[in-house]
């Protein structure tokens, strides 16, 4: 079975946003809604004086082995797939939010019965979504089924975004993972994130 | 991992779940309370009717809260489903809720054969019609043969719903504020404390017989000891919060730095309450007005404590 990961690599990041307008047109997101994203890339200016650069972060479901908003979820729309990907049904889903307020990646965002009007005229026809929910990365869980890559993956100008089988040894995200040269954000919180992030060489001194 | 972080708040869950989370708490401990004095204290009819109709009326503004700010209204249908515990064990909002409806079901139940002998029940026009119809006659029988039964389920479920209210925020793992054990207590002492006050308030202005006087002084007493328990555990959870992580250490500058926090919860909130309630146990009062002042800042202390813990839970992203 595998076990599908992320690796970011913070050094080959661009800011170009790319990701954000993939996974946003893949995946339907309430683009019209600045707040709504199931990606985001952070853009910090980082020190101080003439020393300030630039530092792209890119943000999304951490796809946890131990997922926080999975526990408090109190239907059961939010469940975990054997290859590890999170998932929301959106049929289940009453949208309590206590999802996102469990989640400490910042990873949920809701889709309210206006952004489905919304986004009716937006999308057209082929317009998936029929229930509002919290919504969230689903690593393009449909793609994913079809052997192809996340759409945020497939785009990355930087190849900065890499996908793999945390199963598979000669996998290059498993050995990046394995080897420790990326690791996941905030581990002490017990949530076992499967986004691991290759630091920022400039920041290590 | 070598990362700047930022820290933030949320805007999720704000003044409204207070309400539900303090409405869930006193409503729930007010019919627990009520229900036990009956059993074990003094049958007291007027007691029973006023901790079951504010355990259900309270209880409902409350749910109604969060129901309205649900984004599909129509999938609450899952949660009301009681096999939902059995789906979804690991979840308390799927626990709060069947404890709230079979705290209602039990508590209406149990205080159906004292609300069929009100005069206000008697000559209601629905209300007549319907306490005299053959089934709900049946069941006031058959509570009343199931006496403690029916009154223990109601509190346990209560009890419940107290203890959920902490349990509930415990469960946020990013936030340090919220996820340590001291939470679920503190929200169930301030549940059964503002109880008391509420039903002391209730006993010092509408039923205000004189052969109550000993379920006072001893509602006054447990308030007493709840509140001296709630600030004991608020000095615990402060010195967590002050050695703990950046984000506890966050809400902590948030808390104590907020007057409405400092003096209007744990100034007259608490403290001043409680040498109210002090100086009436043990020297007593001319008058009722310092127990009935107590009893209401008791009160809006217990809605204070929710509101400025909901406004205070610090995330820390890494970003």
């Amino acid at each position: 079975m595998s076990h599908y990961a992320m690796v970011i690599d913070l050094n080959t990041c661009v800011g170009c946003n790319a990701c954000m307008a993939a996974c946003a047109m893949e995946n339907q997101t309430p683009v019209w809604d600045q707040h709504k994203w199931r990606t985001y890339v952070h853009d910090k200016e980082i020190g101080v004086g003439s020393d300030v650069q630039r530092r792209f972060f890119p943000r999304l479901c951490n796809h946890c082995g131990n997922p926080p908003c999975m526990t408090v979820c109190p239907t059961g729309a939010t469940h975990k797939k054997a290859n590890g990907i999170v998932m929301v049904d959106q049929g289940l889903c009453m949208g309590c939010q206590a999802c996102a307020m469990a989640c400490p990646y910042h990873a949920r965002i809701t889709v309210t019965h206006a952004d489905i009007k919304e986004g009716k005229e937006f999308y057209g026809s082929d317009y998936r979504r029929t229930r509002p929910s919290v919504d969230k990365c689903s690593f393009c869980d449909h793609r994913v089924e079809q052997g192809l890559k996340p759409a945020c993956v497939e785009t990355c100008v930087g190849s900065s975004r890499m996908f793999g089988d945390l199963d598979d040894p000669n996998d290059p995200v498993a050995q990046m993972v394995a080897s420790g040269a990326a690791r996941p954000l905030m581990p002490h919180i017990g949530t076992r994130p499967n986004v691991y992030y290759i630091d920022d060489i400039r920041w290590r001194g | 991992m070598e990362v700047h972080m930022t820290y933030a708040t949320q805007e999720i869950w704000t003044w409204w779940l207070a309400i539900y989370l303090y409405f869930g708490g006193l409503g729930a401990a007010t019919l627990a309370v009520t229900f036990l004095t009956d059993m074990y204290l003094k049958p007291h009819r007027h007691l029973v009717i006023w901790g079951a109709g504010a355990g259900v009326v309270l209880l409902a503004l409350g749910s109604l809260m969060l129901f309205s700010h649900l984004l599909d209204k129509m999938a609450v249908i899952h949660v009301l489903n009681p096999l939902i515990i059995f789906i979804k064990p690991d979840a308390w909002i799927a626990w709060g809720t069947q404890f709230i409806i079979w705290m209602m079901v039990w508590g209406v139940l149990y205080a159906l054969p004292d609300v069929r002998e009100t005069q206000f029940a008697k000559k209601t026009p629905l209300l007549k019609t319907l306490i005299h119809l053959s089934f709900v006659i049946r069941v006031a029988q058959w509570v009343q043969r199931h006496h403690k039964t029916v009154g223990w389920l109601a509190v346990v479920n209560g009890v419940g719903v107290a203890v959920y209210t902490g349990l509930l925020l415990q469960s946020f793992p990013a936030v340090a504020l919220w996820d340590n054990p001291a939470v679920p207590l503190l929200f169930t002492v301030s549940a059964f404390s503002t109880a008391m006050a509420f039903l002391l308030l209730l006993m010092y202005t509408l039923i205000t017989d004189r052969a109550d006087d000993n379920i006072r002084m001893l509602y006054e007493r447990i308030d007493l000891v709840l509140i001296a328990a709630e600030l004991v555990i608020l000095f615990s959870l402060y010195q967590y919060l002050k050695n703990g992580p950046e984000s506890a250490m966050r809400s902590l500058e948030l808390l104590w730095n907020d007057y409405g926090w400092l003096i209007g919860f744990i100034g007259f909130g608490l403290i001043v309450p409680f040498f109210l309630e002090l100086k009436s146990v043990v020297r007593g009062w001319a008058t009722r007005v310092p127990i009935i002042a107590a009893s209401v800042m008791v009160l809006a202390g217990g809605y204070l404590l929710r509101h400025y813990f909901m406004y205070a839970g610090v995330y820390a992203y890494p970003w």
